[in-house]
């Protein structure tokens, strides 16, 4: 079996895109899911409040995610770009 | 060393792997729910009954986690390995790391509804049953994420391999495994989160039950999110080979 330089750089660009993708999604998913939760909680103890709630929700976990995407983009750009 | 005591040798890790990672989560979601149990069965001895059958469903929503994990492994410690590929090594390595470390975030964000319903069953005995429902929909999304875990480990178990060695296929199954392993840890926590809140705030106001479902699943499935992106990039690493 022969290895060539090149195939090494291919096998390690594919590794850590699996790394970066799977350890990216770690953090957004706790941060959105924390997100999630209080916003229950307070539309729990007013719900007349529940639009104005939901619209903070989804901008805080928008920006939580931003980290998601980044991963993603750097897992893409090592699949089809390296 | 030949061929294919390297595939028995990575089926047994692999096997490992998937049921000790994914007994991790499973482990913390059920004490977590029997923590909750007792603690409200201190100053509500007279719900014994009921707060023990949600206990146990939310404990048995926790464990399938753990089962996904135990299945793989026997799949792993079973599957046949003459005529194999070598790089069919590689990819039992990723099946059990993709199944294993999934299962860790979906134990522990199935256990947190499950002990929510268990406090507040004791707050409210007489929305038991819209608890229980809230606290399956909850447990059942936050699962999700150990299903596509169990999916890519399935597709890894019963990929047709070219035959021969090569770092690149080898590399990009294993990394599939990570992908999605780690990917699925932190929606099915947060998913989890979302659903124990979601499940205290019925217990303590039992009419907003609709309002509380509809904004349970929307924060849910933006958190869901990224365990999507995990799925796609695992599968366009299989893909890739």
């Amino acid at each position: 079996m022969e290895i060539m330089g090149a195939d090494i750089v291919r096998a390690f660009a594919l590794l850590g895109a699996g790394i970066a993708m799977g350890l990216g999604a770690i953090g957004p998913g706790i941060g959105e899911g924390f997100a999630a939760g209080k916003a229950c909680e307070a539309i729990g103890r007013s719900p007349q409040e529940a639009g104005l709630l939901t619209r903070t929700m989804l901008v805080g976990q928008a920006v939580s995610e931003s980290t998601g995407i980044y991963s993603l983009v750097v897992a893409l750009l090592l699949l089809f770009v390296v | 060393m030949t061929g294919i005591e390297w595939i028995k040798a990575a089926s047994v890790l692999g096997a490992g792997l998937s049921v000790g990672f994914a007994a991790i989560g499973a482990a913390i979601g059920e004490g977590y729910t029997a923590g909750k149990a007792n603690e409200t069965l201190a100053f509500r001895p007279n719900l014994a009954g009921e707060i023990l059958k949600t206990m146990l469903v939310g404990q048995a929503v926790a464990e399938t986690a753990g089962i996904f994990g135990l299945v793989i492994a026997m799949l792993l410690l079973f599957s046949p390995m003459e005529g194999k590929s070598l790089l069919t090594a590689w990819a039992y390595l990723g099946a059990g790391l993709s199944m294993g470390l999934s299962a860790i975030g979906c134990g522990i964000g199935a256990g947190l509804p499950a002990g929510t319903a268990c406090e507040g069953i004791g707050r409210q005995p007489k929305v038991a049953g819209q608890l229980n429902t809230l606290m399956l929909i909850g447990a059942g999304v936050a699962q999700s994420t150990a299903i596509y875990g169990f999916l890519i480990s399935l597709l890894l178990l019963y990929k047709q391999l070219p035959m021969g060695m090569a770092i690149v296929p080898a590399f990009s199954m294993v990394g599939a495994g990570l992908c999605m392993g780690f990917g699925g840890i932190g929606p099915g926590i947060g998913e989890g989160m979302a659903a124990g809140k979601a499940v205290s705030a019925v217990a303590r106001n039992p009419l907003t039950l609709g309002l509380m479902t509809r904004s349970m699943l929307v924060g849910q499935a933006v958190s869901e999110s990224t365990g999507i992106y995990s799925l796609v990039v695992a599968l366009l690493l299989l893909l890739n080979i």
